[in-house]
């Protein structure tokens, strides 16, 4: 039932804002991790970032001969 | 760490290391100065890269924006109940939001020297990680087996051992079970309980704030066993049992394992098996590992630029 308007008497339509707003309330659903970044067979970004000597790497200087782990984490703070 | 004591082995298997994060560089040279970390850390500290990879964590910015930065804050706050278990999952259970911004969910990709995935681990807690020993006996390119434990029986050699020999709150390993069936024997996979054998398993005993995850077991081979005329799945060669651990990392669980020095695991190593005449009784042998229990360091460096954050922080919990 999408945006009913109910005509009042020859007046002008309007429109029951609870009716509408329950329908556009979603339910949210939780976060899918799995889905997230690239997938298995597919290619990972390029990057540009300096590491702890100062040095500039990127994807094609930190891979080795059979590949590379790379391993995102939080913080080596907190 | 971790990472830095099997890099040797990672590197004679031909596969890199390079960790990223958040964190300055400022951070990231003092963390592996004290660490002695000889791989590169690299600092993405504006979370582009991050954000390349589709794996920034927006729980975060949505959470800071409805209810602003600290805990208490949000304690207090009507938070969709799907957004709060999220935030519980992803991000902190017990500590202010807003820094969190600009993280990733933690993960881990092992990629191709061309830079294709060939597999991805990504926790469904960020307290908890796969270790990368666990990583690589789960992808088949196992590290080398310490503290191993051997023995035969009439129907098999075994050897089993854990992929760490030390775990943290949050640690997610495996005790790996290497078996080789004697010549004409075979064992049970899984399916063949449904024709009433006994499929080879681990049986462990419950450990407080320890969870154990069902045994991953690999392939098996549909086996003709004549005397009944049955078609069952079996094991006849060389194959590998993952059971994986995992350590607890709630408040909880961190409070009561700090107690601890080590996590004695033990049960049960349970299996039947079958030559092409005979079946013979299931056996039942007795395992028990130890592993060390460390504790989850949680200091700030001096650079970081937390330091002043976690101050102010402090001095309000004080007032």
């Amino acid at each position: 039932m999408r945006n009913v308007c109910i005509a009042l008497a020859g007046l002008i339509c309007v429109l029951p804002a609870s009716l509408n707003a329950a329908e556009e309330a979603q339910i949210r659903a939780p976060v899918d991790i799995t889905s997230l970044g690239p997938q298995v067979g597919e290619l990972v970004p390029d990057f540009s970032l300096q590491d702890q000597n100062g040095q500039v790497q990127t994807l094609d200087s930190v891979l080795g001969p059979n590949g590379a782990i790379l391993l995102f984490h939080r913080s080596a703070d907190w | 760490m971790e990472l830095q004591e099997q890099l040797e082995e990672l590197q004679a298997q031909g596969l890199s290391v390079a960790a990223i994060s958040y964190d300055t560089e400022a951070v990231l040279t003092e963390f592996s100065e004290k660490r002695g970390i000889t791989f590169p850390l690299l600092s993405d500290d504006d979370s582009q890269t991050i954000t390349d990879y589709g794996i920034l964590n927006t729980l975060a910015d949505e959470a800071l924006e409805i209810v602003g930065p600290s805990r208490s804050d949000r304690e207090s706050a009507d938070l969709d109940p799907v957004l709060e278990a999220d935030i519980k999952k992803y991000v902190t259970v017990n500590q202010g939001i807003d820094y969190h911004v600009g993280t990733p969910y933690p993960g881990t990709f092992i990629v191709d020297r061309n830079g294709r995935v060939m597999s991805r681990f990504f926790e469904e807690f960020y307290r908890e990680r796969n270790t990368i020993a666990n990583i690589m006996l789960k992808r088949g390119t196992g590290l080398t087996p310490i503290a191993a434990v051997e023995g035969s029986t009439a129907h098999l050699k075994f050897t089993a051992y854990p992929s760490n020999p030390y775990v943290m709150p949050g640690s997610r390993i495996s005790l790996a079970v290497q078996v080789e069936p004697n010549e004409t024997m075979h064992l049970y996979a899984p399916g063949a309980d449904t024709m009433g054998y006994k499929v080879i398993s681990l049986d462990l005993r419950p450990v407080p704030h320890v969870r154990f995850e069902p045994v991953l077991y690999p392939e098996s081979e549909i086996y003709h066993f004549e005397p009944f005329d049955e078609l069952v799945p079996v094991y006849q060669s060389q194959f590998t049992l993952l059971q994986e651990i995992v350590v607890e990392a709630t408040p909880e669980a961190e409070e009561a394992l700090s107690q601890l020095d080590a996590l004695t695991i033990g049960g049960t190593f349970d299996y039947q098996a079958c030559d092409d005449a005979f079946c013979f009784n299931p056996v039942s042998l007795p395992i028990s590992f130890t592993l060390d229990l460390r504790g989850v360091v949680r200091e700030l460096s001096e650079s970081s630029p937390l330091r002043e954050y976690f101050r102010a922080r402090a001095r309000e919990n004080a007032n």
